[in-house]
Order: structure tokens, then sequence, then C-alpha cells
């Protein structure tokens, strides 16, 4: 059917379910990651509302483990990955001028793997048992003993890796082959870029897992013993295989994030990205370190001191190319005509408190030091500076930052102020005092705690809750800006450049069927 | 509008490009697992 009119498709459901344009399998990837926001959200106040005080009020011990395990599970493979592939969905094809994902139909079978993976993890939490509750690292020997949810856990995580992993081959197959006539790699946008090397990332580490859990369910129910250390087996080198996995895994989360910062950073600055062939290079050194780091996560097993030195240093090296980011977006904005919309205000606050989840992760290098902040609240702390105020404050930057171009109306500006400045309170207050409970010695994972750590428990909760509400407002700017408003200029901001912002906004059903000419 | 079809070429290098992928991706899958066995 080579002259098949693609305009008309199915309307309704079938037009969901069937579709295979890029626009619409981003939108349907932007709403189910945040639908998956909310759920793993609910996770946290749980969490939260537990430790508001010691001993043990609401929830049983098993459940919080349950809450810790699927928190995380919900938030990386169902929050943050689906949202950037949202963003990878409907905004590679804008930024290069092509007419859409190179191969729509494994993008919409990439999608629709997402609701059934998590129905069956999330399902877990019904059957006798109870959900997968040794945490998301699944290390054994706990996730050998757990229940018949773990073996829903590890079906559910093949079913996100061949999501992912077709996604990238989509991306990587998209951006190699699709790009408008005249768009070297070196004129790509940036956040195309950081894209082409997550998909890299995702393509080398989810293959890794799948091999990982499928010799725990083996482990499990097939007499095998690779983990088993009564069977001669070694439990830590799942550690090994799960984070040679893992490491690479904290990259994929961030390297999109980056990517979104660099496009809205020089749009509000009304200037060039600062250096926009280093960041190119900056990411790739960051992605191939990510792979020879893993075991940082893991220096209390007792590794020989060759080997903690290496992956002490290595990880130290990671601070280079990061720090050649950050300081191209301050060069960004320095002298730059600044103004301070919520996208901005967002991409602001991701590079100052992601950097603080840099400093943290620094402290968190050093083997020695290690040693105490292991497995203690600090860890926490660290990474959620780098995975909320570094990946989530960048997704909601960069979905600021393009609604009008997919609504066609402009977003409530008061609302999303309000927005941002409650989450950057609510957030810091959250999870800036758990850096001195982890430094205190208060461990990760536990549902009752000494009386000592009291006080920063209950600002943290505090925090937790105000952060979580302040997310409705979010809700309700998207709802809004779908409803209606000021209509969107093609060129929604004043600063902004690139092939997106050419297209009318609403971006029509399909744009560049012609490819347009980069000089 | 109508959409164009992708020219020949194209429609090769994209195959292609996501035959090669989807084999190492598998390999590595194999790889790690085989490592385990041994």
């Amino acid at each position: 059917m080579a002259t098949a009119h693609h305009d008309e498709h199915p309307a309704g459901l079938m037009r969901w379910l069937t579709s295979t344009n890029h626009k619409d399998i981003g939108t349907l990837y932007l709403v189910f990651a945040l639908i998956m926001f909310f759920i793993g959200g609910a996770m946290a106040l749980v969490i939260r509302a537990e430790l508001f005080q010691p001993g043990l009020q609401i929830v049983n011990p098993q459940f919080f483990n349950s809450m810790t395990t699927m928190h995380a599970l919900v938030m990386i493979f169902g929050g943050v990955m689906p949202a950037f592939t949202g963003f990878a969905n409907w905004q590679i094809p804008l930024m290069i001028g092509a007419p859409d994902m190179a191969l729509p139909r494994l993008n919409n079978w990439s999608f629709w793997l997402l609701p059934f993976a998590f129905t069956l993890l999330l399902a877990t939490l019904l059957i006798p048992g109870g959900g997968p509750s040794g945490g998301w690292t699944l290390y054994p020997p706990l996730s050998i003993q757990g229940s018949m949810g773990t073996d829903m856990t590890i079906l559910a995580i093949h079913m996100m890796g061949i999501s992912s992993v077709l996604g990238a081959i989509n991306v990587i197959a998209t951006i190699l082959n699709m790009r408008a006539p005249g768009m070297t790699l070196l004129k790509m946008p940036l956040f195309v870029w950081t894209w082409l090397i997550t998909a890299f990332l995702l393509l080398a580490a989810m293959p890794v897992l799948a091999g990982a859990v499928t010799m725990l369910l083996t482990d499990r129910h097939f007499g095998t013993h690779f983990f088993d250390a009564a069977g001669g087996g070694d439990p830590v080198m799942f550690q090994h295989v799960f984070w040679f996995f893992g490491h690479p895994e904290v990259y994929i989360l961030i390297l999109p994030a980056f990517g979104i910062a660099s496009q809205i950073i020089p749009t509000f600055s009304r200037k060039q990205l600062f250096g926009y062939e280093s960041m190119v290079y900056a990411t790739a050194s960051i992605a191939f370190l990510s792979f020879i780091v893993w075991a940082h996560h893991m220096f209390t097993v007792g590794m020989p001191l060759a080997g903690e030195l290496f992956f002490m240093y290595a990880t130290m090296m990671i601070a280079v190319p990061t720090g050649v980011k950050v300081f191209n977006w301050a060069a960004t904005m320095w002298k730059g005509s600044l103004t301070f919309e919520t996208p901005m205000l967002f991409a602001i606050a991701f590079v100052m408190l992601f950097t603080i989840g840099g400093f943290s992760g620094l402290m968190l290098a050093i083997a020695p030091a290690d040693f105490q902040y292991h497995d203690t609240y600090f860890v926490v702390a660290h990474f959620h500076y780098v995975l909320v105020s570094g990946a989530v404050f960048a997704i909601l930057a960069g979905a600021y930052y393009w609604m009008p171009k997919w609504t066609g109306y402009m977003y409530n500006e008061t609302l999303g102020k309000w927005h941002f400045w409650l989450s950057v309170i609510g957030f810091n207050l959250t999870f800036f005092p758990q850096h001195f409970l982890g430094l205190a010695g208060m461990p990760r994972r536990i549902p009752d705690y000494a009386l000592q750590f009291t006080e920063f428990n209950q600002w943290s909760s505090v925090g937790a809750f105000l952060f979580g509400f302040s997310q409705l407002l979010f809700v309700a700017v998207v709802i809004q800006s779908v409803r209606g408003g000021k209509k969107a200029e093609a060129k929604v901001w004043e600063g902004a450049e690139g092939l997106e912002w050419t297209v009318p906004s609403p971006a029509p059903y399909h744009t560049f069927a012609t490819p347009p000419r980069i000089k | 509008m109508p959409m164009t079809r992708q020219p020949e070429t194209q429609r090769r290098a994209i195959v292609r490009t996501a035959v090669t992928l989807a084999a190492v991706a598998f390999a590595l899958f194999v790889y790690t697992f085989w490592r385990g066995v041994k």
C-alpha cells in the first residue's frame, strides 16, 4: 500500500492501541510515566509516613520492604525511563527532520509491553507472600528465598528489558539513518546526541540484567546454584553482574536529562550552548566510564585492595567530564540575556542540585570513607539528589519547555512557578536531612530506627508530603494546557533554535514528510 | 498530507542497523549467561 493515506487513523481506543505515529507513542509513554510517578510516589509516601516516628505504626516490616523495593522498580523502570523514551519519541524525529521513528511498528510494541509488565509487577502486592521485598537490586540469598512475587518481578523485568532494548534499537536506527540532508552528527541537537549515547548504553546494559535475573530464576526453580553458596555458587557474583548493568543504568537515567538541560539553558540565556563539541565528548566519556566503575557499589564485600583502588579512581574520573558539563552550562548562562520561565527554573535547579548529588557521589567513591557510609541514609540522599533533582527535574523542565509544541497552547506560568518553588522546597526538605541521618549511622531500608534519628526523619517526612502533593499542580498544568488557553506560536520561545520550532504548534500529525535541508 | 515511502536504500540501512543491534544485544545476554555457567 505505497499510497496509503496515513493521516486517516482510527479514533478512540484503537488509535492508541494501534498507533505507529511517533507523536502518539510519545504521548503514550509520557502519560504512562506520569501515572507510574504517582504510583511510585504513593509508595514513597507510605515509607515516609511509617518513618515519621520511631517504632512500627502503619505497615508491617514485610510490606515496608516491599514498598522500598517496588518504589525503586516503579520509579526507575516505569517513571524515569519511559518519560525519557516519551521525549525521545516526540522530539528526536522533530529535531533531526525525520518523518517518524525508523521502526514504527516496533515502536508500538515497545510501548505496549510496558503496561503488561507493570500490571504483573504491581499484581505481586495482591498474591500470597506479597511483593518482592529484597530491594530493587534483587540480591541473593533474599531473592532466591522470596515468594512467587519474585518470579513475577523477574518476568516483569524481562518484559521491561525487551521494551528498552527495542526502544534503543529504534532510536539508534532513527538517528543513524534518518537525519535530514545536511545534518551531520556534529550538527545534531545535544538532546539527540545524549539519547544516541543512552541508547548504546541500554543496548549493552539491559541484556546483562536479563542474564542475571535469568540465572536467578534458574536458581529458584531449576536446580542451578549460580548464586547459592550452599551449592557452591557465589552470591557476590550476582552483585558484580547486577552492577555491571546497574551503573550504566544510572547514566541511562541521567544522560537524557543532560540533553534536556542543554536545550533549555541556551534558549533562556539567548546564547549558543557553550562548548557544544566538548559536551558531546564529555557525554561519550561518561558513558565509557560508566562501564568500568560498577564495583564502587560493593566496596564492602571484601575486594582485593587493587580492585578497590581501581574502582575508586575510575569513579572519581567521572567527575572530570561531568565537571566539563556543569562548567559549560554555567558558561552558557554567563553574560546571557536570562529570563526565568518555568523550564529555565527547573533547568537551573537541575544543574545546582544535581551537582550536590555529584559531590556526595564523590564522597561515596572514596573507598575507606564508603565503609562508613555504605547502606546508610547518606546513600539514599545521594541518589535522590541525582535521580529526583537530576532526572525528574529535567523531565519536568523538558515537559514545560515542549508542552506548548505538543498541545498547541501555552501552559499556565503562574501555576508552573508555584509547582517549581513547592517542588524545590519540598525536595530539599525531604532529602537534605537524610545526609545527616546517614552520617549519623541510620541504615537504609528499615521501618524502625533509634530515637536520636527522629527529628531529621520528621523533617524528611513533612518535606516528602509537600513534594508529593505539589506534583498535583503539574497535573493541573498539563490538563489546562491540553484543554486550551493562549495559542502557542510555532517558535514558542524567543531564544529557541532547532527544527522542532519550524513546524506549527501543535506539531501536525505528520511532519517533515519532505525532509528539510540543513545548511 | 500522505506520507512518502522511504527510499529502498534507506529501508535497507534501517533494517541492517536494527538486525545488527538486536544480534549484539542477544549475544550479550547469551554471553552473560554463559559466563555464569562457566
